[in-house]
């Protein structure tokens, strides 16, 4: 019971570290709480589901389309909604994120409606199904075991770009001062579109994963996951990439522990409790460094 | 002599704000009596009813963003403990016997609900309003998600999803005074609340009230104090303001309201469940607080009245396709994003909430900004390095 619920966790933990990032990158360069970057993660499950019953779409090449769209997304998001207020007070900036997050979720009210999609069945490659192996009396879907190795691969991938491209050293110019990054010749606008690309991506990543996993999508699946992982990004300190995914982890692990031992019911409250403990005891998140305003 | 700023920009809400209220008065006491509406008025005086109850909520609402700068995004758990406040009294007192059936009286339970809101909201106030910003927007937002798990899963006290169905309607019961009363009627006055006309006079009566609360403060030591934390808190701090018992009042204030908006909403509808009191409820609410403008009185009544017709007709029009029911609020998604973008100060815009969200100079906005957006612990010291 104890090492299954810590194989369900890190599942669930991959999924919300995925979305974490992106919350803590967008976070890290233009400082916003990007609300609308749960609803990419429900329009990447939407896309590739749709992608493979209506167009009949093989399912990596599903995967794959959806992922471009959702990375499209988030930049036409970012290039309407917040780029014009960029000099705006961060209030503003704000409550537009949450009036595009209100726009999202009811489009997709609209456009699939508010009943459960599930993938009919041979939709998806048998490999990825439950073919089940055993760790011990441990039972590990291979599902599982896929998604913890995605997951940690993509988190690996990412590592690289930040800390060993040429756009991800831009990326930390501009999460460290927009400004003088642009005197050194960044072109910042298209720092924050390629930020914004690659988090919507992983968002995408992160809300396929979970369609064939749960093998559920509706469109309210992006708001509780997105704060969850908005939790696991306060968790491992805002606008610090290996806490957020440090936070997805942990939080992952105990949402599964509550779940499992306290009360089913209360699943999604541990996230919210751990989030507005860790708020109020350690801003400044478990990885993060004393925050230090720019005065 | 300096010239006096006009306190919003369009003149005739500064100048003639008596005649403003008055004819909305005038206009509004009359509605239960505009037959000339035919089939349409009984929907018109539902309408009616819930822009007040909302009217009272928004401006409820408006303490935290429009006076004190901060960003609520978890009022509807207020409205959630206020309704439940009042269901459960209602519903449990009642079968007590006396003494204790006192408190299913509608009369006593507006205070009860008021003070269970306010109290809450110190108690998550104390420990938050110190992270400015918009960690205290996500915490909030935590804080009612956390109301609604607590009122699905605790069924022994709330009965969960199934909700409070059958909470009895107010009504006034003076036989106390009947010693008084008999020389003038033979039996002691007791008047049970039906249809929708005294809901319709109670609710009205609540929202003079609070828009009289609304004013007076506004112009008190307390509402000026929340303007200068809200414009710069530094500044406050350094006029000798103390931040946190200021912004803590505000929030026990602006939850109060929200509870004895809930309040009403129980009893008025009788049933009350999870359902009522999701997040969006709480956005919708802050749209009409950014709808009219953060702050300005007249305009969150406006923004109101505005949004909840545009709801309840958009309901009525979109009812055969259930899904685009819900999906109506796409469209207050939109109003966010378009009134963030181009009239940020709101319909009816308060000069100086005007002049700093429409600033283009740095100075201001960066002030604006820090006081929104640092986590302020270590603000004490940060000034003083300063």
């Amino acid at each position: 019971m104890f090492i299954q619920q810590l194989v369900n966790g890190l599942t669930l933990g991959g999924v919300y570290a995925l979305i974490a990032v992106g919350y803590t990158m967008v976070y890290g360069i233009i400082e916003l709480i990007n609300f609308a970057h749960g609803e990419i993660y429900m329009l990447g499950a939407f896309l590739a589901f749709s992608f493979v019953t209506m167009f009949n779409v093989p399912f990596p090449l599903a995967i794959l389309l959806s992922i471009s769209c959702c990375a499209l997304f988030g930049v036409i998001l970012e290039f309407i909604a917040y780029r014009p207020l960029r000099k705006a007070p961060r209030l503003a900036a704000l409550i537009t994120a949450i009036g595009a997050s209100l726009f999202l979720q009811n489009i997709a009210l609209m456009i699939w409606g508010g009943r459960l999609k599930t993938y009919p069945k041979g939709t998806i490659p048998e490999i990825f199904k439950s073919a089940l192996f055993y760790l011990g009396d441990v039972k590990v879907s291979l599902l599982q075991y896929n998604i913890i190795t995605i997951t940690i691969f993509l988190m690996f991938c990412l590592h690289i770009l930040i800390t060993q491209t040429k756009i991800g050293t831009a990326m930390r110019a501009c999460a460290q001062d927009k400004t003088t990054a642009s005197l050194m010749g960044i072109n910042v606008n298209r720092v924050i579109s390629f930020t914004f690309a690659v988090g919507s991506g992983l968002g995408a990543v992160a809300g396929i994963i979970v369609g064939v996993y749960y093998n559920a999508i509706f469109p309210m699946m992006g708001y509780t996951a997105g704060v969850k992982a908005f939790a696991a990004a306060v968790l491992g300190g805002i606008g610090n990439i290996p806490g957020a995914m440090f936070g997805g982890f942990v939080l992952g692990i105990a949402e599964s522990y509550g779940a499992g031992y306290l009360s089913s019911g209360y699943r999604d409250g541990i996230a919210y409790a751990i989030m507005i403990l860790v708020i109020i005891f350690r801003p400044s998140g478990l990885l993060g460094r004393k925050t230090v305003v720019k005065v | 002599m300096p010239k006096r700023i006009p306190r919003y920009t369009i003149s005739f809400f500064s100048k003639n704000q008596p005649v403003f209220y008055g004819l909305l008065l005038l206009v509004v006491f009359f509605i239960p009596f505009y037959s000339f509406l035919g089939d349409f008025h009984e929907r018109f005086m539902y309408i009616s009813i819930m822009s007040m109850l909302y009217i009272v909520l928004a401006l409820g609402l408006n303490i935290i963003p429009g006076f004190t700068g901060l960003l609520d995004l978890g009022f509807v758990g207020f409205y959630a403990i206020g309704a439940y406040t009042a269901g459960l009294l209602t519903l449990k007192c009642a079968a007590l016997g006396p003494p204790w059936d006192i408190l299913s009286n509608y009369w006593v339970i507006i205070p009860l609900a008021a003070l269970n809101g306010a109290l809450w909201g110190i108690l998550l106030g104390a420990p938050t309003l110190r992270l400015t910003g918009d960690y205290f927007a996500i915490v909030t937002f935590g804080f009612s998600e956390l109301v609604v798990l607590v009122i699905v899963n605790e069924m022994w006290l709330t009965r969960g999803p199934m909700g409070l169905p059958g909470i009895a309607s107010p009504g006034i019961d003076l036989t106390f005074l009947y010693p008084i009363t008999r020389f003038f009627f033979e039996n002691p006055i007791v008047y049970s609340f039906k249809g929708r006309v005294p809901f319709f006079y109670l609710i009205l009566f609540m929202m003079i009230v609070t828009i009289f609360i609304m004013n007076r403060l506004e112009d008190s030591r307390l509402g000026r104090a929340w303007f200068a934390i809200r414009d710069d808190e530094i500044a406050a701090e350094c006029s000798g303001i103390n931040i946190m018992r200021y912004k803590v009042i505000a929030f026990a204030i602006s939850a109060s309201f929200g509870a004895i908006g809930g309040s009403f909403f129980a009893r008025w509808f009788g049933f009350i469940s999870p359902v009522s009191f999701k997040f969006w409820e709480s956005i919708l609410i802050l749209c009409m607080v950014v709808l009219g403008g953060m702050g300005s009185i007249p305009g969150v009544i406006l923004g109101a009245t505005v949004l909840v017709s545009l709801s309840e007709i958009l309901r009525q029009v979109l009812e055969p396709w259930p899904d685009l029911v819900q999906a109506r609020y796409a469209l207050f998604g939109i109003i966010l994003i378009l009134m963030m973008r181009f009239k940020p100060a709101g319909l009816i815009p308060l000069s100086r909430v005007k002049r700093v969200m429409s600033t283009k100079d740095e100075t201001i906005l960066q002030t604006m900004n820090e006081s929104f957006f640092s986590v302020s612990t270590d603000r004490k010291k940060l000034s003083k390095d300063r």
